[in-house]
Order: C-alpha cells, then sequence, then structure tokens
C-alpha cells in the first residue's frame, strides 16, 4: 500500500469553485477507527468527503483511500459506504428494496445481497419496518434506513456526513449509539463529519477541525476518564493559603494564579482525594473544581471560529 | 433514555467474497429500473397500464396467429396475413408504443430527482454516463417488448403453423434481422428523446406533457403545412414516425405516400436522437453528486 497502511491519505488537495476555495490545500492522515471532521457549515467538511469518495475531483493534491488513488474512484467507492447529508432516499421504494438495491450496485452478487439487507436492516432496528414505503418512515427512520444502505456491503470504511441533522433529540441518541457501534462493535472504521462538538466526541476517536477549507487543528480524544492531565484548578472559600499549605504537606503541587490554586500530583484520584482532604483539614469550602489544562471544547473552540 | 434503535449481539458478519464490477452494476440499475418502471413490487395501479399495453401491442400477432391455429392457410387468414405484413406491425401499434414510452420514460429518471437519490447512487460504483447507460438500457428493455417481442412471436409462429417451416425459415430468414433491426431502432429512438424530455424535470407530468408536445406539435405543425404549401417534405417534422418509417425501409417493398425514402426518414431519426443523446449528456455531465 503506496499509503502506508493508512484508512485515507490527503495530500495538498485543493478545489475551487470559481473564486470560492472550498479545500485551501488539506493535507492530513487517517488511520484512526473513528475520525470526526469538525467545522461550521461551509468549512470544507462535506466538499473533503465527496473528494475522498471521488466524487469531486480536486484541482491540486492527491487522495489515497485504502492504498487506491482517485483514478480508481469507482473502485473506491464499491468498498466505501457513504451516508449523504441530505435525504437521499427514494420514497417509493420499501427500506428492504432500497439495501438490496444498494448491494448489488456496491458489488454484492443478488442472493449476498438480500441476505445482508435483513441483516443490516435488523442491527438499526428496522427488522419489523423492512418492508414498508420509505416515505412513511419518519426522520429518525429514514437517517436508520440511510445507515443500512451505507454498510450493506460490508465496507471498510463508512462516510457519514451529519448524520445526526434534523433528528429530534431521540432520534440523534439513536444515531450516535449507532454510529459509535459502527468501529467499535463491528469493525467498521468511520469518517463523520458535524458541526456539534459532542457528537464527534461521543463517537470518534480523534477530531479534524476545518475551517474556511482548512485544517485548524487535529486531536485525538481520550476515553472518558483517561486525560493526561491530572492537575486541577480549584477556586475555595476561606483562607486559601491555609489550603494550600495542607495540600502541600499532603504532598501535592500548589500554585496560586489569579485566585485560582492549581493543584496537581501523580494521578488523577489522588489529587482529588488529596484536595477533599485539604479542604477539610484547611476548613475551606470548595466553589470550583475544573481540569488544570484547557478541555477539548476549550482546546478547539478557536479553531472552529 | 430508552430507545428503539439497538444493536443487539447477533453477528455482523463481514463480506469477504468477490465484487462485481461496473457493467454488474449497470446491469442492477437497469434491472431495478425497467421492472419499477414496469410496476413490479409496487400497487397494482401501477401495474395496470404498463400491462395493458404490453398485452394491446401483442394482440395482433395473437390474433393471427390465433386465425391460423383455427383456419389454417384458408383464404381468411391469408387476407389478414397479407394486411398486416411484418414490415407494417410496428407503425400498427405506433400509437401504443408512443404512450408507453410516455408512461415507462419519465418513470425511469424524475423519481430520482425528485428525491434526490442520483447522490446515492453516484456514492456507488455507479458513475454519471454509468448511470445513462443503465438508464437507457433500463428503457430500451420494456420498449423491445413492444416493438420487437410480439412480431418476433408472429414470426416464430407464423413459422410453427407453415407447411413447410424449414422451407419458410430458408425463404424468409432475412425478415428475421429486419424485424431486430426494426424494433431496435424505434425503441432507441422512443428511449431516447423521452429519457432526454424526462431528464429536463422532476415532475413526471412535465415529462409526459413535453413529450406529448414535443412529438406531436412539430407532426400537427407539419401536416398541416405540408398541405397547404403542398410539400410532403414538410412530414419530416413528425418525429415520431421518423424511426417507424425508417424501420420499415429494410423491408422490401417500401412506399410512401409523399414519397420520402426511408433513408431521409432515418436520417431525421438520427439526427433527433443525437440532439437527445446530447441533452442527455449534458444534463447528467454536469450533475453535482
Amino acid at each position: 500500500m503506496s499509503s502506508g497502511g493508512a484508512l485515507v491519505e490527503v495530500n495538498g488537495v485543493v478545489k475551487r469553485y470559481g473564486s470560492v476555495v472550498a479545500l485551501d490545500g488539506i493535507s492530513t492522515r487517517i488511520d484512526e477507527r473513528a475520525v470526526g471532521l469538525l467545522g461550521a457549515n461551509g468549512a470544507g467538511k462535506s466538499t473533503l468527503m465527496r473528494t475522498i469518495l471521488g466524487l469531486i475531483r480536486p484541482d491540486e493534491g492527491s487522495v489515497n483511500v485504502m492504498g487506491m488513488g482517485l483514478e480508481r474512484s469507482w473502485d473506491i467507492r464499491r468498498r466505501l459506504g457513504y451516508m449523504p447529508e441530505h435525504s437521499a432516499l427514494p420514497m417509493g421504494m420499501t427500506a428492504r428494496d432500497l439495501v438490496v438495491h444498494m448491494g448489488e450496485l456496491r458489488g454484492l452478487p443478488r442472493r449476498v445481497a438480500v441476505l445482508r439487507a435483513s441483516e443490516v436492516l435488523f442491527q438499526v432496528g428496522l427488522e419489523e419496518e423492512r418492508s414498508r414505503l420509505i416515505r412513511t418512515f419518519s426522520v429518525g427512520m429514514k437517517q436508520r434506513t440511510n445507515l443500512a444502505q451505507a454498510i450493506v456491503h460490508s465496507p471498510s470504511l463508512v462516510i457519514l456526513d451529519e448524520p445526526t441533522n434534523g433528528l429530534d433529540p431521540a432520534g440523534r441518541e439513536e444515531m450516535l449509539t449507532l454510529v459509535r457501534r459502527l468501529s467499535s462493535d463491528l469493525g467498521i472504521a468511520v469518517i463523520m463529519s458535524s458541526h456539534v462538538l459532542e457528537d464527534v466526541v461521543r463517537t470518534c476517536d480523534s477530531v479534524i477541525v476545518m475551517r474556511e477549507g482548512r485544517i485548524a487543528a487535529t486531536r485525538r480524544i481520550a476515553p472518558a476518564g483517561d486525560e493526561q492531565d491530572a492537575g486541577v484548578q480549584v477556586q475555595v472559600e476561606g483562607d486559601v493559603g491555609r489550603f494550600v499549605q495542607a495540600a502541600t504537606a499532603l504532598g501535592l503541587r500548589t500554585e496560586r494564579r489569579d485566585g485560582w490554586v492549581l493543584v496537581d500530583g501523580p494521578d488523577a484520584a489522588s489529587v482529588l482525594r488529596g484536595v477533599r482532604d485539604a479542604a477539610c483539614s484547611a476548613e475551606v469550602g470548595l466553589l470550583q473544581l475544573r481540569p488544570a489544562g484547557p478541555t477539548l471544547e476549550e482546546s478547539l473552540i478557536g479553531a472552529i471560529g | 433514555m430508552t430507545t428503539d434503535a439497538r444493536l443487539v449481539d447477533t453477528a455482523f458478519t463481514r463480506y469477504d467474497g468477490p465484487r462485481a464490477g461496473r457493467a454488474a452494476a449497470i446491469w442492477s440499475l437497469a434491472r431495478w429500473s425497467a421492472l419499477r418502471a414496469l410496476g413490479a413490487r409496487r400497487g397494482w395501479k401501477v401495474k395496470v397500464i404498463p400491462i395493458s399495453l404490453t398485452l394491446l401491442a401483442f394482440a395482433p400477432a395473437l390474433v393471427i396467429l390465433g386465425l391460423r391455429a383455427l383456419f389454417g392457410t384458408s383464404s381468411i387468414t391469408r387476407n389478414v396475413i397479407n394486411a398486416l405484413p411484418y414490415s407494417n406491425y410496428v407503425s400498427t401499434v405506433s400509437i401504443i408504443v408512443l404512450v408507453f414510452s410516455v408512461v415507462i420514460t419519465p418513470e425511469l429518471v424524475c423519481p430520482d430527482r425528485r428525491d434526490r437519490t442520483l447522490s446515492l447512487y453516484f456514492s456507488t460504483a455507479i458513475g454519471r454516463f454509468d448511470y445513462l447507460a443503465g438508464k437507457l438500457l433500463a428503457a430500451l428493455m420494456p420498449l423491445l417488448l413492444i416493438t420487437l417481442a410480439p412480431v418476433l412471436l408472429l414470426y416464430v409462429g407464423t413459422i410453427l403453423f407453415s407447411v413447410h417451416p424449414l422451407g419458410y425459415v430458408q425463404h424468409h430468414d432475412r425478415d428475421l434481422f429486419r424485424i431486430i433491426g426494426s424494433g431496435l431502432i424505434v425503441a432507441l429512438f422512443y428511449a431516447l428523446v423521452g429519457l432526454a424530455i424526462s431528464s429536463l424535470t422532476s415532475r413526471r407530468a412535465f415529462a409526459v406533457g413535453g413529450y406529448l408536445a414535443f412529438l406531436a406539435i412539430p407532426t400537427v405543425i407539419g401536416g398541416a403545412l405540408g398541405h397547404a404549401l403542398n410539400s410532403p417534405h414538410l412530414r419530416l417534422l413528425a418525429f415520431a414516425a421518423a424511426p417507424i418509417k425508417a424501420g420499415q425501409g429494410l423491408f422490401p417493398g417500401y412506399t410512401d405516400k409523399g414519397n420520402i425514402g426511408p433513408w431521409v426518414w432515418g436520417s431525421v431519426a438520427v439526427e433527433v436522437s443525437v440532439v437527445a443523446l446530447i441533452v442527455l449528456l449534458v444534463r447528467y455531465g454536469r450533475e453535482q453528486a
């Protein structure tokens, strides 16, 4: 594989629409099982996804997907799944017929497509509704049908363009659960776009922030409770000096800054225990407690713009 | 929060078997599209018109073969057979061909635009021109059911009912190629024109109206002006008749009221077909996925 095993490798991709630069020299390498593309509307997320799919030819640069260049775009699309942002489902078909049809168009033999259609519709919770016309579905059911057609052919990578768009809170919850499990349980790598950070944090292993056609930031998303930085910032009510002394006596490193006390230690659990014990012995009240470093949201907010 | 959607422990099997290529994808698109346009896996109301028109197109062949079966080679049968030679079959059912193509071709492309399904198709192995090829094939297959299959049935039935089947084949072997050629010309023309006009709109009603207007208005104007100015060549504006006349020209004994040769009709059919093809290429070549 020319890309050294990377799922997707994008090198210096530029795409212009007249005077508008949709992608401005994008270069990135995607290895993670689940990657979120985060950015405001018009940041270039959909254009990048369509370029990866080979639906858009870049004006400059190259794209390599699972070892294949864009000259084999039809072969790439046969191995990838794609869930478009807007509903593109044929309203006059049943969910089952659509999923079988899309399986065949992506290279599955007919008999296999029929078997797998039943399987994926069951997986997304539409087994009871598989023979209903899509026009009778709710928005959430349409999105689940959209997801089923994207994974029916057992793709190595599925590209989801704003999968929670237009969903109510319950539908959004369902969709995020399904998306997370694509990579964690079903072994399908995911590239998902969203303009909601929480959606990306809940479903992805890393995030690429796009802004005005460029990559503004890239971060790994640590699993909950697995943050690298153990330190915390504390604001106390009472004698701050006594609190600092008590914390230091417990073996924690402390530093006073702008009304806050930065407390650091060997690991998160011992720091939190130390803060609790120091507050008790100094007889101060804890007003606020937060991670010492910037949160993922804080570190990305500037990049998102 | 309770949710309906859940992934259960049922295995999601990986598929590592062979994957078909683009040709299979085009064929799949054509097959699904053609069957759906004919009403397969849809309500009976959608099925009624295509099935009725198909039966009507077969009716002359079935009547002739029925008479042959009942009366043998009597004078009644001979008169009926002579009244409807192979060369005239498609022109006899021409109105059925027209209505059938008006029903079928908008159904092949309009819903894809209306539901924005094109972006879904283009995300598969299907490209823009593969899509066009698939839809053209999808239009051709049902149309050949009207323009070719009944005449072929008549040809085969006539062979079977003849006193010397082998001798009939030897004397009429070229008719088989003429029948196939004529059926293909008519089907290809109506498929291209129908798809081209339908590709301009997402509304089936507009496509049907546009298609009928394109074929009917020039025919009426050409006929009226041709009569008024005594210029038979204005009849060439009857675009709907062009492929049928060209197909008839493949058979011996071709005649035309205005003495217009089959090659002239053929060139009109080719020109209209080329324009239709250009419309389709432009329309789908620019299509955003």
